[in-house]
């Protein structure tokens, strides 16, 4: 049974792992955790959907097509909600973060609801399990850990080699100075909703083959990545990574191994006893934001 | 003398009647129009089960309305939203009750949630016809005023294992999700193997909205088990479904009324035959069943975004029981008339498979299933159960 639940583990982390990464983006560079990010993973799987379904594109070219309209949708997200808070206390923009999941919640069911009980989108590669020393996986699966795992080196790259993402750690760490040395906050600020959308919307795609869509999945993901974010390290994207094949692990270790009832709760568990012993998560830094 | 007291006796009668007024208007009730409330989820993640049940009953309602009415009577319904909570049912049927002021109450989804809107409905001795809450402790024992025209969970539950030793089961395994709604058919499951002399070979439990059951599967597969009895919404049977799959795992799955689309289901698993040894129950026909043809024109009529689907024929079977009883309450309508009138009522629907029945003993008013399976990727009645 074992192989089978660690294949699992690292499966099922891995989905965890691909929100989690677009919450960790947000956050390096604005200082704050965006919970509507859940939402705009449900919306880049319907506006996927949509473009599978009912324009009748080819997968590849409707993921594309469904990350450029996140991306879209996060620009107008910062244009018409944050950029008007961004001197608002971090209090303000939680608030904001979380009032925003709710109006793409309704703009989800109302476009999006009452079309079934869920929806999905056919698999980028034939659903049926291929085995590996004998050990069931779905393609698909391993599709989504292989873009857990490249989103992560990406972003690390992007966050420690490129300027761009040296000066949206910057923006992040001192918008104050930032702006003294001639870097428009705003429009960092802007690139960042805009790709963190993008992310979830890209992590949408190729997860809602196996997760299923509905307009209330949002809070579902962001609950577990959230758990894998604090628990690899808040602001670290190794972490998330890291964090959301723990969390998957756990479940499936404990659901296996002890009760199938502890599935949704065990992870939970492992987590505040870890944070009781290192509060800042695995590969966090106590009093910093960023690994 | 004689001619004086009989002035006195007339002039008695006249101011009597005066003084006793025009007949007592009933709360929600006018000359034109009756207020009906629906209490049901309408927001979180069930909210779709509730707004296609509603659309249902209120497709019905609008036929009736465009027809003239009932007694002259058109049928207004409005919405309150228990969210599936029981903290936010108490509110919603308060509001319903005390704010809108409506004659009587037709909904209820979640039975957690009417669970807890229950007493406050009680109290105010409305009548309350129930649409989709299962928890028999909604009308068992009998209250005179509440009535139901959904299955009781146990009864699903009953007709599973019935259908599992039907199919030639020996081995049965349960695997419920973890809410309010699963609970309500578990024990009574557990009773009814226990009344058989079976015992569950595994007995696991799986979130609503999992994203993989593969531990579930394996433990299901090292117990096992030839048949296992879902007692699971769409989204959790989906993973479960093609978990199973993947692990080579296939045992006959028989699952509720809740699993109701099962080309979805196969759509969304994408793996041909994985669905083979599943059948779901039905309080309803199938939605593409050709008696039901009519009812899906109309929904598409009032709801064009809708899908039809059995949650709709929820609604519509309970919105003809609904009109029936009206009609039969007569135009002196009163809470207690309508309540006498649902008490002793049979009503055929085209969206149910057996004929919704009250007697003044038993407010269970429904009480036939039928069983569906795919079967050359079309989905087919396989067998009917009707339970005394």
């Amino acid at each position: 049974m074992l192989p089978f639940l660690l294949t699992s583990g690292l499966t099922t982390g891995a989905l965890y792992a691909m929100v989690a990464i677009g919450l960790v983006l947000v956050y390096r560079s604005t200082g704050h955790i965006n919970f509507s990010h859940g939402e705009l993973f449900m919306l880049g799987g319907f506006f996927a959907y949509s473009l599978i379904m009912f324009a009748g594109l080819p997968y590849v070219v409707a993921l594309f097509l469904a990350v450029i309209l996140s991306f879209l949708l996060g620009v107008i997200s910062d244009r018409l909600v944050y950029r008007p808070l961004i001197k608002a206390p971090g209090l303000t923009m939680v608030l904001a973060t979380v009032g925003f999941s709710y109006l793409l919640k309704g703009i989800g069911r109302y476009f999006w609801g009452g079309k079934g009980e869920y929806l999905s989108i056919p698999a980028i590669v034939d659903p049926a399990p291929i085995f590996i020393n004998d050990i069931p996986i779905l393609p698909q699966q391993l599709i989504v850990l292989g873009a857990a795992v490249a989103f992560m080196v990406a972003f690390a790259l992007f966050f420690s080699r490129t300027k761009a993402g040296k000066i949206m750690q910057a923006t992040s760490e001192n918008p104050t100075a930032s702006y003294l040395v001639g870097i428009r906050v705003e429009n960092v600020y802007t690139w960042t909703w805009g790709v963190g959308a993008a992310v979830a919307g890209a992590a949408a795609v190729l997860m809602t083959p196996l997760t299923l869509i509905t307009p209330d999945i949002g809070a579902t993901l962001l609950i577990k990545a959230f758990a894998a974010t604090i628990l690899g390290g808040l602001g670290s994207m190794t972490g998330a990574v890291v964090g959301g094949f723990a969390v998957g692990l756990i479940e499936q270790l404990a659901s296996g191994y002890i009760d199938t009832s502890l599935q949704e709760i065990a992870a939970f568990l492992v987590i505040m006893v870890v944070l009781v012993f290192r509060p800042a998560g695995l590969f966090g830094v106590y009093g910093q934001r960023r690994a | 003398m004689k001619r004086r007291i009989l002035d006195l006796g007339a002039l008695a009668l006249v101011g009597g009647l005066f003084l006793q007024g025009p007949a007592k208007a009933e709360v929600g009730v006018t000359d034109t129009e009756i207020l009906i409330g629906a209490l049901g989820v309408l927001t979180g993640p069930l909210y779709h089960n509730g707004k296609t049940i509603y659309d249902g009953v209120e497709s019905v309602y609008n036929e009736v309305n465009a027809a003239g009415g009932i007694h002259g009577r058109k049928i207004r319904y409005v919405r309150e939203d228990d969210v599936c909570k029981p903290d936010q049912a108490v509110p919603a049927a308060k509001k319903l009750i005390h704010e809108h002021k409506v004659f009587m109450i037709h909904g209820g989804g979640c039975s957690n949630a009417s669970l807890a809107a229950m007493p406050e409905i009680v109290q105010a001795k409305i009548p309350w016809v129930i649409t989709a809450s299962t928890a028999p402790q909604l009308t068992d024992p009998v209250n005179p005023m509440i009535f139901t025209t959904m299955l009781a969970g146990w009864m699903e539950t009953e007709g599973q294992l019935q259908r599992a030793i039907d199919l030639g089961a020996k081995k049965i395994a349960i695997v419920k999700q973890k809410d309010a709604w699963a609970d309500s058919r578990y024990k009574p499951l557990l009773d009814s193997m226990k009344a058989r002399n079976i015992t569950p070979v595994a007995d696991e439990e799986l979130s609503p909205d999992p994203t993989d059951a593969t531990a579930v599967a394996l433990k299901l597969k090292t117990s096992g088990a030839d048949a296992v009895i879902g007692v699971l919404f769409p989204k959790a049977a989906t993973v479960l479904m093609r978990d199973m799959y993947k692990i080579g795992y296939r045992p006959i799955v028989v699952g509720g009324s809740a699993i109701s689309d099962l080309k979805a289901m196969d759509q969304s698993i994408g793996i041909a035959g994985s669905l083979d040894k599943f059948e779901a129950l039905a309080p309803t026909k199938h939605p593409d069943d050709p008696s039901v043809a009519k009812w899906k024109d109309v929904v598409k009529k009032h709801y064009p975004s809708d899908t039809f689907m059995t949650w709709h024929l929820f609604g519509v079977a309970s919105g003809e029981f609904m009109v029936a009883a009206l009609k039969k309450a007569g135009k002196d309508l009163t809470r207690e008339s309508l309540a006498k009138a649902l008490s002793d009522l049979s009503v055929e629907s085209a969206a149910y498979p057996g004929p919704m029945t009250c007697k003044p003993d038993n407010h269970q008013c429904y009480r036939s299933m039928a069983w569906f399976s795919l079967r050359g990727g079309e989905v087919k009645q396989v067998g009917v159960t009707h339970l005394k």
